[in-house]
Order: structure tokens, then sequence, then C-alpha cells
């Protein structure tokens, strides 16, 4: 017996080795390799933008001549840069080589994940408010819930979408080739294109992007400071652009996302956390019929989260349209209708299935995630790049659906408040996935999922099954995971479809044929 | 048990079922030591079966399955229970001289039921594959008086979680497989093992090797580096065929971990396999 299991002991212990601390990198599906665009969209310049009333109302100067002693000095260092090119280097010209309006949008859903936690309590029960001028000391600035990173997400996309367009107005303007068409001694290290160097979509979309999240997510300032520059110095490293192209781009894009920022610092957002106003929509919803009414299920009672967030400025459809679109009043407690659902909530508590679990914690996108508009954007983007789209459609296409996202939380909170419905967990149930903090009727996760699975399914029609089912079963996941009634989640799938066929009507019409 | 110093004799099995609980108020958010409103009294239940059969003299075998279950006294989340993971450890005396012992131990455990890893703290485990390797050095004294000190390392797989993306480590990671650490511990212990009883005192740490932190007011997640410290008393009564255990043990300090009290009792059952040895009293055997 001794004889024997010595070398079985040895051989579990080397395999054990070789299997375990093998594996220890966690592998991740956000690789993408850089490609060339199916369609350079070159009529892009003559598409619709949301903020800017004309391509050309920020002026971008004409380029360097191709003689001027410092175009050449730019090309001179992008073959030093070439000539030199570490792993590191390789690593950044492939990461960024994915994509910048893609790469931007993740850093965005990053920053969000890392703000999105709830201010602890204070010791004496009341709870401190995230403060701009200090975001760094708990309770951080922002708390990036799904309103929030709905709308920094939306003006991040608008802001990328309105720059490339400008931009693309520059490009055929001014139509300068990259330093490669010219100079066959600096091979490109991406795939070459034939789109216009001048200015730089690297240049643009990292100067939008960083005006927005660094006033998004102010405490983020040096990190992003410095995706900026790794952002433009990737294109250097790859020969794809020079200096002053990247420069020119910034400027532009920079420019342009001022004045999406000056929208922003309008859109009523600041009054969104008025708390003066709850006691006045409780009361009105209790004139509506609703006779039980929504209370925090936290200790110490928590405010409710963002109790005038309806109030903020919408995208795609007017305060008339959102009165008029609004779902109709909920069941009230005691009805039979009400039980039906209840009593649907009680037998999954006591019987949930390991599939419905899973379906729960799936699409739960709760506390320390991008939230759900956060996943769609990521489902966006990752469509896009399956289609090989051009940076400018990306960011079309991320515009259409973040503006139909804050669209639908805009839509959605006004709901909630308008009618204040109380939480399952006011009824004895429990949750396997976490309880937001705010009234249940109707679901969050139904509305936005319904709004931008319906855009995405008009951009990408050969995929629309894929992304209603994705949208029906992330609001099923809200009952699984116990935390809204049946009717709140159908509802919300139907007020979020009207609310995505705002941003699709806008599409249709934005000029660009698509 | 996997890590002490006692062995079964050759051809005897002992099976024991154990009750026990965990419980705590009081936890560590990383280093912030709190409670929570919102989950009161956070309580673990283990019902387990162990059996231990001695292979040889010098080698025995273990095996243990728990079923558990979580609940919470405040707030709202949702009870967890089930089987957790099989664990089987093969236990080998390499130094047996003048009063000294050291063993080796190799172990292992796999997840028995697909519960749900990363809804902490109600889940019952993390649902890693374990690898477990363990020294342990004996000192007894011919009066039955000794002093164990034991160290063990557990390398545990990647987990696969529900979700298709999760922060830890302060970024997103886009995948359902999460890298969770390793966990070293040790423990010294000093006790009396006589014929039909055994009475210890103990000290014991489990740290994880890597890991991030629970962020403020967040809640934990299977990469955590979870670390805490514990002591406690154990005894053991085994005057015939039929004995039982008691264990006591509280947890004095830790870092993104409860702080936990936990009893365990249980019923032991021995019995010798094969001819010769089965009209025979069956006792402890002394080291």
């Amino acid at each position: 017996m001794k004889k024997l299991f010595k070398p079985i002991y040895l051989s579990v212990f080397i395999i054990g080795i070789i299997v375990f601390s093998c594996s220890k990198e966690v592998v991740q599906t956000n690789t993408v390799a850089p490609y060339s665009p199916s369609d350079l969209d070159v009529n892009a310049g003559k598409w619709k933008t949301y903020i800017l009333s004309a391509p050309t109302d920020i002026t971008v100067a004409a380029p360097l001549s191709l003689s001027d002693a410092r175009y050449l000095n730019q090309v001179d260092s992008v073959k030093k840069a070439i000539n030199n090119l570490t792993p590191a280097d390789r690593a950044t010209i492939d990461y960024w080589g994915a994509g910048t309006v893609y790469r931007w949008n993740e850093i965005a859903r990053e920053l969000a994940a890392r703000y999105n936690l709830a201010p602890p309590a204070n010791a004496d029960g009341t709870y401190p408010v995230p403060d701009a001028n200090n975001p760094l000391v708990v309770p951080k600035f922002p708390f990036a819930n799904p309103p929030y990173t709905a709308r920094a997400l939306a003006y991040l996309s608008v802001a990328q979408y309105d720059a490339m367009v400008s931009a693309y107005y520059y490009k055929f303007l001014y139509n300068r080739k990259p330093i490669y068409k010219y100079d066959n001694s600096v091979p490109p290290q991406l795939p070459a294109s034939d789109l216009p160097s001048y200015p730089s979509e690297a240049g643009v979309i990292a100067g939008a992007s960083y005006t927005v999240l660094a006033a998004m997510f102010p405490g983020e300032i040096p990190y992003l400071q410095s995706k900026l520059a790794e952002c433009k110095n990737a294109r250097i490293l790859a020969a794809m652009n020079i200096s002053s192209e990247n420069d020119a781009g910034e400027s532009l894009g920079r420019s342009v996302a001022a004045k999406v920022m000056a929208r922003a610092k309008t859109d009523e957002m600041g009054a969104a956390n008025n708390q003066t106003l709850v006691p006045g929509l409780k009361d009105a919803a209790s004139a509506r019929g609703m006779k039980e009414l929504w209370v925090s299920q936290e200790t110490p009672l928590r405010p409710p989260m963002l109790p005038n967030y309806g109030s903020v400025a919408t995208w795609n459809f007017s305060k008339t349209d959102l009165a008029n679109i609004r779902p109709a009043i909920p069941y009230i407690v005691g009805s039979a209708e009400f039980n039906k659902d209840l009593e649907e909530l009680r037998n999954i508590k006591e019987n949930q299935t390991r599939e419905q679990a899973r379906i729960a914690n799936f699409w739960s996108d709760g506390a320390g995630s991008y939230t759900p508009p956060g996943h769609w954007h990521r489902f966006a983007c990752e469509a896009a790049l399956e289609k090989k789209y051009s940076e400018v459609r990306m960011a079309r296409t991320l515009a259409l659906v973040g503006t139909s996202l804050m669209d639908a939380g805009i839509a959605c909170w006004e709901a909630k408040y308008y009618y204040f419905a109380p939480r399952p967990q006011q009824f004895g149930i429990s949750t396997s996935v976490g309880l937001p903090n705010f009234p249940s009727y109707a679901s969050g996760h139904s509305t936005f999922s319904a709004a931008a699975a319906d855009v995405l399914s008009y951009i990408f029609p050969e995929k629309a099954s894929t992304f209603n089912d994705y949208a029906k079963e992330a609001s099923n996941s809200r009952i699984y995971g116990l935390i809204h009634y049946r009717v709140d989640c159908e509802m919300g799938l139907v007020h979020g479809k009207k609310i995505g066929d705002f941003a699709i009507a806008r599409g249709k019409a934005d000029g660009s044929g698509l | 048990m996997p890590n002490d110093a006692i062995y079964m004799k050759k051809k005897t099995i002992c099976i024991a079922a154990m009750a026990g609980q965990s419980s705590w108020d009081t936890y560590w958010e990383n280093a912030l030591q709190r409670t929570n409103p919102n989950l009161g009294v956070h309580t673990e239940r283990t019902i387990g079966g162990m059996v231990a059969a001695g292979i040889s003299k010098r080698m025995n075998i273990l095996a243990g399955l728990p079923y558990i279950s979580t609940k919470n006294s405040a707030g709202n989340l949702q009870d967890q229970h089930g089987l957790q993971d099989l664990s089987i450890h093969l236990k080998y005396k390499l130094v047996d001289h003048a009063g000294f012992t050291v063993s080796g131990v190799l172990g292992g455990s796999i997840p028995a039921s697909n519960y749900v890893a990363e809804f902490l703290p109600m889940s019952i485990g993390v649902h890693s594959k374990n690898l477990i390797g363990r020294a342990i050095f004996n000192y007894h004294t011919p009066g039955g008086l000794y002093s164990t000190l034991q160290g063990g390392y557990t390398m545990r797989s990647h987990i696969k979680i529900d979700k298709d993306a999760y922060q830890a480590n302060d970024q997103v990671y886009y995948s359902n497989e999460v890298a969770i650490p390793d966990v070293a511990d040790a423990s010294i212990r000093i006790g009396m093992l006589k014929k039909t009883w055994q009475a210890e005192l103990f000290y014991e740490t489990n740290q994880c090797v890597s890991g991030d932190y629970i962020r403020r007011n967040d809640m934990p997640f299977p990469t955590n580096q979870m670390k805490m410290n514990a002591a406690g008393a154990y005894l053991k009564y085994q005057p015939s065929q039929l004995g039982g255990i008691v264990r006591f043990a509280k947890v004095l300090s830790g870092v993104n971990a409860g702080q936990s009290t936990m009893i365990m009792a249980g019923v032991l059952f021995q019995f010798s396999v094969g001819s010769h040895e089965m009209n025979h009293p069956i006792k402890m055997e002394k080291q």
C-alpha cells in the first residue's frame, strides 16, 4: 500500500500544480483585432448632428503643407517611432486599433462600474450626498447609478458623434492623405485607410471623450489624461497619423464636447435629487388612486434615488410625448390582479430554480456594475464591431442607443415617482439580487432593455430576434430576482419600445440613409 | 481530521455526523469593522457527514460532504442552501520518532452542487475546485500531552459566475470566469490525548495570499483577500465505538471577513473491517 500511494501523491500534486498555476489569468472577451471598416461612410460630414447646428460650427484650420518643415519633422518622428516599436507599443497600437469610439465607451463603462456604489449611512442615520468638488472622498462622486450612467454615456456618445461628423466635413474639405500614401518608407502598423487623415479620428474622439468624462467623473482626471495621451500616441506609433493631425482633432473634439456639455449643465440634472419634492409626489400618487406607496426598505431609511430625474431634458421626444406614453396606473394593492402577481413572486421565492437564479444574476447589473445602460452599450459595441463599422458609424450607433437609454431612464423615473408604487419587499418577499432604493413601477431594466433592443433591431435587423430575446430575459430577470411584479416588467417593455421608436425616427431622418 | 496528527488504525473506519453553526453580526469591510442593519446577524448552518479510514498504520483517507444553509436576521436577502463541496484527503505519516511525528496531507475538493458563487455573503461557498497540501508537526509525551503545529496551502481554481462581466481589482473583467486567490492556513494546538478522550486549545489563521478588498459599502466578492485569525477549543470523548466531539472557535481579527462565532458538535461511530480485529474493543490510537 505504502509503495503504491507515494507515486500517486506525487503525480496528483504535480498535475494539480500544472492545472492550477498555468491558468491564473482570466481570458476576457474584449480583445478585438484591428480591422478595415466595411464602409468608410464618406458622406458622414453631411449627417445630422445633435448639438452642432452645422459641422462648421467649430473652425478647423488647414493642415500644414507637405513641404512645411514642421510637417517633415513630424513625419520623421513617426519613422523613428516605428523603427523602435517595443512589445508594449504593439499592445498599445492593437488596443486602440480596435476602435477609438469603442475603447472610450469601454473606459466610460469601467468608470461607471467603479463609481456605482451607494453612499454609506452617517452615524446619525442620515445619508451624505456625493460632492463633485471632493470626488474621491467617500461618498465618492458620482454615485454612478443607472440614471447617472445612462446620462454620462449619452453625452459621451453624442459628443463623439457630433465631433466625428464635423471631422468628416473637414477631412474631405482638406483631403489630406495619411503619410504612408505619400511615403512608402513609413508602413502603417494598422490596416491602411483611404480616409483623409486630417484631422485624425483618434484625436477627435479622444478630445471629445476626455472632455465629457472629465466632467462626469472628475476624480478620474489623471487617469483620463493618461488615456488621452496614450490614444493619440498609438496613432503615431502605428504611422496612421502625425502629431499635428492628432492635435487638430483633439482641439475639434474638445470644442464640440464643450458645446455638448453646455447642454448637460442646463438639462436639469442638478435638480434630479431634489428630495423636497417627495412629499408632493407622494400626495399626487395617492390622489391618483395608489392605496399603498413605496417605502425604503433600508435601515436607516434611505431617501429615494433621484426622485426628480423625470424632469431631466430628453433627447428624442418632448415632455408632451413623455406624458402621452407614460404607462397606465399599475395594479392597486389588494386587487385581484395585484394578488395574482404577488402570488407568482411568493411561488418563485419558495421554489426559485437554478435557471431562474442564473437569469436574475446575469442581468442584475447592480452595485459595482456598469448598470443596464452600460450592458446595452456593450451589446451595441459588440454588434458594431462584428459588422466592422467605421468610427463614425460606431459613434452614430452609440448616440442613437445612448440617447434612447437616457430617454428611457428619464421616462421610467418619471413614471416611478408619478405612481410611487410599493416594492414586493413591502409584502414579505426577499430578493436574490439586491433591492434598488426607488419605487417599483415600471421596471427600469425592462424600459432600458426594450428601448435599446428596439434601436439595435433597427440598426442590426438580422439580430433583431436576439436583442428582443435579451430584452425579454432582462425584463423577466427582475421577476426571478423577486424585486418586480410581472406588471412592472410587461408595462416597462411596452414603454421602452415606444421610447426606442423615437430614436429610430431620428436615425431614419439623419441623412445617413441607414 | 485532515489537520491533526491522529490516525485511525489499519482497517478501522470512523463515521461522523456533525452539525455546526457559524454566525456574525460584525464584519470587516476591508479593514473597517462594522455592523450592518440591513444584514443583522448572518448565520450559516452546516450538517455534514465525514468518513475516516485507516488504510495502513501510517495512512488514512478522509472524506466529507457538508450541507449548508445561510440566512440573515434583517434586510431582504434571500436565504441560500445546498450541498457544498465534497472533499477527500490522504494523510500520511512521514516521520515517527521518539514522540515526534511529521505528517503530510494531500487533499482536494469539488463542488457537489451547482450553487450560486457570487451572491455573498449569502452564497454557501465560492464553487472552486481546490487542491490542498498540508504539513503537520506533532510532539507528544508518553503521558498524552501534545503540541501540534500545522500549515496548509489551498490552490483554488478559477470559478464561473452567472454574469458576463464583473468588477474586481478596480477594473471590469469581460468574462464569466473569475480568478480567486489561493488560501494559506496555519494553526498551533496544545492538548491532551488519552485513551478515551482528547482536549485541545488552538489558535488558527486563514489568509488569502492575494486578492482585492471589499469597497466602502459594497458587498463581498469571491476575489476578496479574506483573512481571519481565530482561537478555540476542541473536545472529544470516545469510550467505545460511539463517541462525540465538540468544537468552539471565535474569530478574533480579520479583513474582508465576518467575525464569526463557530460551534460544532458531532457523533462518531468507529468500527473495524476485516476478520482479525473485529472482536477487539476499539480505542483511539495513541501516537
